[in-house]
């Protein structure tokens, strides 16, 4: 951390200080377990409030890339350096809205490694425009009488392309956080893990409260069979999907070795 | 504690009291005194620099270390230890 750069631009109470302090203890927790140096760890962001995150106040390698592109930024990375451990940080609009391409085709390929997506609901930096997160019936700036439009489900689509690890949590639960972060950064393959944040600023309300709602519309996931419906604002958390499956870059790398013994041996 | 990634680099020593509050930091967003378990948090009367009201502890004997303050902390304004 930058101790110079503090305090964080973030406004009073916004949920993405809370999420860099999850995922700097779930760094720290692997670093210290692990035995992993801190110099392999990677942090790419695309735009948005949240892609402050990374370079502004991190003392580690990072980049403050494209917009919605930060999944294709650290697969270049990791393509170079394979032995990279990547997180990405990556807001709603950023992975649901402009790069959902990239998102979808980063969980498709099953790289190795850590997408942490922010999801407050709407487009903070611009102005609380509503975005594909947004519920229906939500207000936001362009939606004066509630959004009429469906949610976007981002672990549903992560499941769906086939990430390895899929988890939900929000702000209100920071142990859960910090296991499904420490979890990902573990697992060989991607991990997709959306944390809620509350933006206080847009949302109007209070970040205590809104972190209390948030703790109280949250249901947590029961085995597949007792899935019921749920309300209107009611969404599941928890770990989704956790699996093994072939990851990209071992498999890559199993043929360049096969190609080089055949050479050598020529 | 964290200290390989502190934030606060300047006042790593004081933060080895029990519960220290780096006031300058701040923003008086009130999630740690919602959330304290124990409530021993309570918000300053004193303004900081900046005009947000920083927390105080009032009854250190309530505190039970659990953390959650610095944990859910959006501006790593606070140090807990054991």
């Amino acid at each position: 951390m930058y101790g110079d750069r503090f305090p964080t631009i973030f406004c009073p109470g916004c949920g993405i200080g809370q999420v860099l302090n999850y995922t700097l203890n779930a760094v720290d927790h692997v670093v210290q377990k692990d035995d992993v140096s801190p110099e392999r760890f990677f942090f790419a962001s695309g735009v948005g409030c949240s892609a402050r995150l990374t370079s502004h106040y991190l003392r580690f390698d990072s980049i403050w890339s494209l917009h919605g592109r930060a999944p294709a930024v650290a697969t270049g990375a990791l393509l170079a350096r394979p032995e990279l451990k990547a997180i990405v940080f990556t807001g709603d609009g950023d992975v649901a809205a402009i790069g959902g391409n990239h998102f979808i085709h980063v969980c498709r390929r099953n790289l190795d490694m850590t997408l942490i997506c922010m999801n407050n609901g709407l487009y903070g930096m611009t102005g609380g425009q509503s975005a594909p997160t947004t519920s229906r019936g939500i207000r936001s700036t362009t939606s004066p009488y509630g959004n009429v439009e469906n949610a976007f489900d981002l672990c549903e689509m992560a499941i769906t392309a086939g990430a390895s690890y899929v988890a939900r949590w929000t702000t209100a639960h920071p142990q859960q956080c910090i296991q499904a972060i420490e979890k990902g950064i573990r697992k060989k393959g991607t991990a997709f893990i959306e944390i809620m944040t509350q933006c206080p600023t847009h949302m109007k309300q209070e970040p205590a409260k809104m972190m209390k709602k948030f703790r109280s519309q949250a249901v947590r996931l029961p085995p597949e069979k007792e899935r019921g419906p749920l309300d209107k604002d009611q969404f599941w958390v928890g770990e989704f999907v956790d699996k093994d499956q072939p990851e990209w870059l071992e498999t890559y790398q199993k043929i360049i070795d096969r190609f080089q013994d055949k050479t050598q041996s020529a | 504690m964290r200290h390989a990634l502190c934030a606060m680099p300047t006042n790593c020593e004081k933060a080895m009291r029990k519960l220290y509050v780096e006031e300058k930091y701040c923003k008086g967003c009130g999630i740690c005194v919602e959330f304290c378990p124990a409530k021993v948090l309570k918000t300053s009367e004193k303004m900081n620099a900046r005009g947000y009201f920083p927390p105080e502890s009032k009854d250190m004997e309530k505190c039970k270390k659990c953390g959650l303050c610095s944990l859910l902390c959006p501006d790593f304004a606070i140090a807990v230890s054991d």
